[in-house]
């Protein structure tokens, strides 16, 4: 009895201590810690940090930095749901007349700016003039009025935009924001140094710095990651196969990417719609993703992606081509057209060499090239936002469309919009990709959202690589 | 001079053209070295390229069976070997590996020839290569000519074709290297020898199918592709190796000797898929032909110029005895009988100036022995004349004197009448002798002629008007006068007086000479070089002796002349720088003429009267 008593003992003490540590295990791994220092690479090269300048290139890269630095008056979530940002509400004028055409937005109280100046409507105002010179904004006493010439119901959504963050701009050139890091160093195109913001409105980040190395390839950023010089790095779709193959978990967003091609203009004459359709016909959508594209992605019939409109399979995506040989056999002599591609792009150089290939079966003859004068070209184009009219929107005007009318918002009216937007022939879907990342394994509570967007003010590093 | 020009010439053309032969020579052996030579290094970098060729090709096939045994292919073959084969994940395979081995084409291609991955042309993944077939049973063999094709062009290369057996679906790993500047730039040739390479494709000649791996935007203009069209065009229609000149520009030193070699491919039909063409230029040869024709040119100038001068030495020495013979002769000829030729050395030139030498002495020895003779018949005869003239008047004056003394004797009262008959005898006959002596006195007094301008026709006219009293004379048989005058003749210079008195002389020889009457004729004439005045009778005539000698002297062949007369004619003519000649046949009349120079300047000097007397 006494031994049975004893034996129950040790087993009762083993079993405390064991649920004990692990209690304290799990409690460690769960709480963030704070401080370290996060190094970050990525492709894009920007050469300013201003989100209205209009003359950088659209990256996610860049949008990424742009919320690292600065904050929108309302932010979007997954499916395009919007939240309040620096704006604590906001609301649209009513009636008949007047309906979606001013817009009134609540600023938020008690945030700064990282050089001390407090949020006003006058400064929100000055910052989203720079961005829409177009737009008549009003201030009144802690809101911002904004009044349309015509009615948008999709004014918070576009508000939402990277473009639109409000920017303290002063007059030596400095930016200065609302978000939870603020610049440290900033080498244009090569490097940035960011520094948690102490003070910022919805708490302090764990990190301390974020270094962020720029310009630097995939290859290098993969071989950086591997070699543990970096803790954060962008993964272009050939390389996912390969990263995958070599057990290092890729967090991808959903499709937000369109790869696509775009005429330089407007289809002349019916021959040459019959050689668009037969083109579009010819693509081989499928191997291009599979080969090309290492099995990233998806492929586009239409404009947007279907995890964000759910009517994506409507269009169709495989090639058809007997179809595209019939549409060619209708046109006697069909010129020769140019492809253009970015030549520091490699998958955009194969893309147009595929594409080529694909049209000579069809019988049309495609000479891909580097020169910007040419008649069609593979145009990689970010997704704007979550919220579909927005997106497509922005993929009309990035192809030199009229960009579409929201009225009523709902799928019916996307999807006529979509439809009339791929009947101009000027835009023929490819692929939708992903924004991909790779990150060390010292990297906590890492997820990219739905849109390819960082939330690098929540993550935190482990102490054994976060203090370097 | 002529002899001395001829000797030069001659000399001259000799070394031109032994200088002429010599280069043409030279520049002929030149070009026959420079050929062989030529075709000495074509064949070297032919055989050269050949090598190359089948090292490369030897290089590419075991680069693609290195490729063909590698771990990621293997791999591959094992992946076509499942059930639901995925390849995706190998698409650029193909361009590590040839990164990796250095190879310009790769292709890995399953066992229906669809195309894996492709190191060439990366996107064309999927489809089927062309000719899988004749590839495929090219594997485990020698590397091959391919023409492979690619996006946007075409490319030869040396490929090879290994399998990677693993399981019952082997990849076949098809892979080369490109045969462009890189391959051409590697060969090991000398510097004016360069090799281009033609790749085959479509039915005309393509300059931009030419690989030339000097190419820059100075050769390209300087040496544009088109000009080796036609010997391109002409393999391809051939088949076979050609050599030809290209001219790129009007520089014969441009100028290239191409020989161009067809480039077969692999299979059945072999088709031409490059022609190598290996240049050699021509610039050395080229230049050294200038450099053996300027050479040529300078040592044939200044050959000839040696020429000119050696040949003037030896003309002139080898002349200098002829020229110094000739104006001994012309000496000889002017009368100086005395002249002596300079005799040096032994030569054939020697003894005829020892010859001259001799016969001019022998002359002078001849002219002194008839000198000195004519000398002595000159005195006879003027003793003989002198006797002559004398006896006659001596004769009445010793028969007066005789008379006289036998009258003083005989008839002492006649001798008074007859003392003044033989006084008036006596004075006539001293008076007679006194002109013979006066005569005598005046021809050796002749006096220099006083130049003036004449009109010959003048002084003509002038001595027939004077005799023309004697030719109407009563009891003279009729002789007519005939003027026969050249009015255009121009004054000329002389003594119109001793003109005058030399043209009436012959006149009264003409009258003497026609006793039984007959025609005179008198004939002016001439040129711009003289004047010549002709006189003619119808009389008797001259014996061919008389001619001779109707000129001295002393000498007549009248009964009663002084032989004077013509003595005196040929003194003026001479003093005038002219000539007096007679044509006559007995029975048939003489014709005497007297050649007078027309320009006073270009008489000879007064006081050396000529001598020379010409008789026709």
């Amino acid at each position: 009895m006494k031994r049975f008593a004893w034996r129950w003992l040790v087993i009762c003490s083993l079993v405390v201590g064991v649920a004990v540590a692990g209690t304290a295990a799990a409690g460690v791994e769960a709480r963030p810690r704070y401080g370290g220092t996060l190094r970050v690479a990525m492709h894009a090269a920007p050469a300013s940090l201003d989100p209205a300048d209009s003359t950088q290139a659209d990256s996610f890269a860049r949008r990424n930095l742009t919320f690292l630095l600065f904050e929108t008056l309302v932010t979007a979530g997954a499916g395009g749901r919007l939240h309040p940002g620096l704006a604590s509400s906001w609301q649209a004028s009513s009636g008949p007349t007047l309906e979606n055409q001013r817009w009134q937005f609540q600023l938020r109280h008690k945030v700064k700016f990282h050089d001390q100046t407090a949020l006003t409507a006058e400064l929100v105002a000055a910052s989203l003039r720079v961005a829409n010179p177009g737009w008549k904004i009003v201030t009144e006493t802690d809101s911002v009025v904004i009044e349309l010439e015509a009615a948008d119901p999709e004014l918070p959504a576009e508000l939402a935009l990277p473009r639109n963050a409000i920017v303290k701009r002063t007059a030596d050139g400095k930016l200065s924001g609302t978000g939870p890091f603020h610049i440290s160093d900033w080498q244009p195109g090569k490097k940035l140094i960011l520094a948690a913001s102490e003070d910022y409105w919805k708490g302090r980040p764990y990190l301390d710095v974020i270094e962020i190395e720029m310009g630097r390839s995939f290859h290098d950023q993969w071989m950086a990651l591997e070699l543990g010089r970096t803790d954060l790095v962008e993964v272009s779709a050939e390389q996912s196969h390969r990263v995958a193959s070599e057990g290092r978990p890729v967090a991808a967003s959903e499709p937000v990417e369109l790869i696509a091609l775009l005429f330089a203009h407007d289809a002349q004459s019916p021959v040459e719609k019959s050689l668009r359709d037969a083109l579009a016909l010819s693509l081989d959508r499928g191997s291009i993703r599979s080969v090309l594209l290492q099995g990233t992605g998806q492929p586009a019939g239409g404009i947007l992606p279907d995890w964000m409109t759910g009517y994506g399979f409507v269009f169709p995506a495989d090639a058809d081509l007997a179809r595209a040989r019939h549409e060619r056999e209708d046109v006697k002599v069909a010129p020769a057209w140019t492809i253009g591609y970015d030549p520091g792009d490699s998958i955009s150089h194969l893309l147009a060499e595929r594409i080529a290939l694909n049209a000579r079966d069809a019988g049309l003859t495609l000479q891909p090239t580097t020169a910007a004068t040419a008649d069609l070209r593979v145009a990689r184009i970010p997704l704007a936002s979550s919220d579909p009219w927005i997106a497509l929107s922005e993929v009309a005007a990035a192809a030199g469309l009229v960009r579409p009318a929201a009225h009523g918002g709902s799928v019916e009216e996307l999807y006529a919009a979509e439809q009339s937007i791929l009947a101009t022939q000027r835009i023929i879907p490819l692929v939708h990709l992903p924004a991909a990342y790779a990150a060390s394994a010292s990297l906590r509570d890492w997820k990219p959202s739905v849109d390819g967007s960082w939330d690098l003010a929540n993550i935190w590093l482990e102490p054994e690589t976060g203090i370097r | 001079m002529i002899f001395r020009r001829k000797l030069l010439a001659v000399f001259a053309l000799t070394v031109f053209l032994v200088v002429a032969a010599v280069t043409l020579l030279v520049s002929a052996l030149t070009r026959r070295a420079f050929e062989q030579t030529e075709d000495v290094r074509t064949t070297a970098l032919v055989t050269q390229f050949q090598r190359e060729f089948e090292r490369q090709g030897d290089e590419a096939a075991r680069r693609v069976e290195a490729v063909a045994m590698a771990e990621p292919v293997t791999r591959l073959a094992l992946v076509l070997n499942q059930v639901s084969a995925n390849t995706g994940g190998y698409f650029e395979l193909a361009k590590v590996m040839a990164e990796n081995y250095q190879l310009d084409f790769l292709e890995l291609v399953d066992k229906r020839g669809i195309i894996i991955s492709s190191a060439q042309w990366p996107a064309k993944f999927g489809y089927p290569d062309s000719a899988f077939e004749s590839l495929a049973a090219s594997a485990e063999q020698p590397a091959f000519l391919k023409q492979e094709e690619l996006q946007d062009s075409t490319a030869l290369g040396l490929f090879a074709v290994r399998a990677s057996r693993v399981g019952e679906r082997p990849v076949y790993v098809i892979g080369g290297r490109r045969l462009d500047k890189t391959f051409l730039a590697g060969l090991n040739q000398s510097a004016d020898m360069r090799t281009l390479l033609y790749q085959n494709r479509g039915e005309h000649f393509i300059s931009e199918q030419l690989i030339d791996p000097g190419t820059n935007a100075a050769t390209v203009a300087a040496r544009p592709a088109d000009k080796l069209a036609p010997l391109i065009e002409a393999v391809r229609h051939s088949n076979q190796e050609m050599t030809s000149v290209v001219h790129w520009s009007a520089d014969q030193a441009d100028d290239e000797v191409f020989h161009a070699i067809p480039l077969r491919g692999a299979g059945k039909d072999r088709a031409l898929l490059g022609i190598l063409l290996v240049g050699n230029s021509l610039r050395s040869y080229v230049e050294l032909k200038r450099r053996i024709r300027s050479s040529a040119l300078l040592v044939g100038s200044g050959g000839i110029v040696l020429a000119i001068l050696l040949s003037s030495w030896a003309a002139a020495r080898a002349t200098r005895p002829v020229v110094e013979l000739a104006r001994a002769a012309r000496e000889v000829t002017a009368g100086n009988w005395n002249t002596k030729v300079e005799v040096s050395g032994n030569d054939e030139m020697a003894e005829l100036a020892t010859s001259f030498n001799r016969m001019t002495a022998e002359l002078l020895t001849q002219k002194e022995r008839l000198v000195q003779a004519e000398r002595v018949a000159a005195w006879r005869e003027l003793a003989r004349r002198l006797a002559h003239e004398l006896k006659n008047p001596l004769f009445p004056l010793q028969l007066t004197v005789e008379n006289l003394v036998r009258a003083r004797e005989q008839s002492p009262e006649q001798f008074d009448e007859v003392f003044r008959e033989s006084a008036t005898t006596l004075l006539s006959e001293l008076s007679n002798l006194k002109g013979i002596v006066g005569r005598f006195s005046e021809f050796s007094k002749m006096p220099h002629p006083q130049l003036q301008a004449v009109q010959v026709n003048e002084v003509v006219r002038g001595v027939s008007q004077l005799f023309q009293a004697q030719l109407q004379a009563p009891g003279r048989a009729p002789i007519t006068c005939k003027l026969e005058l050249d009015e255009s003749l121009t004054p000329i210079a002389a003594d119109a007086e001793l003109l005058h008195r030399a043209v009436s002389n012959l006149l009264l020889n003409a009258l003497d000479a026609m006793p039984q009457g007959g025609a005179m004729t008198l004939r002016t004439r001439g040129d711009d070089a003289k004047a010549i005045i002709e006189v003619s009778d119808t009389g008797s005539g001259l014996t061919p002796e008389e001619c001779e000698r109707i000129f001295t002297p002393y000498y007549t062949s009248k009964r009663h002349g002084t032989g004077l007369g013509l003595a005196i004619v040929q003194s003026v003519v001479s003093d005038h720088g002219g000539r007096i000649s007679v044509h006559s046949e007995p029975g048939h009349g003489a014709t005497f003429l007297i050649e007078l120079p027309q320009n006073g300047n270009g008489l000879p000097s007064l006081s050396e009267p000529r001598r020379t007397r010409e008789v026709g």
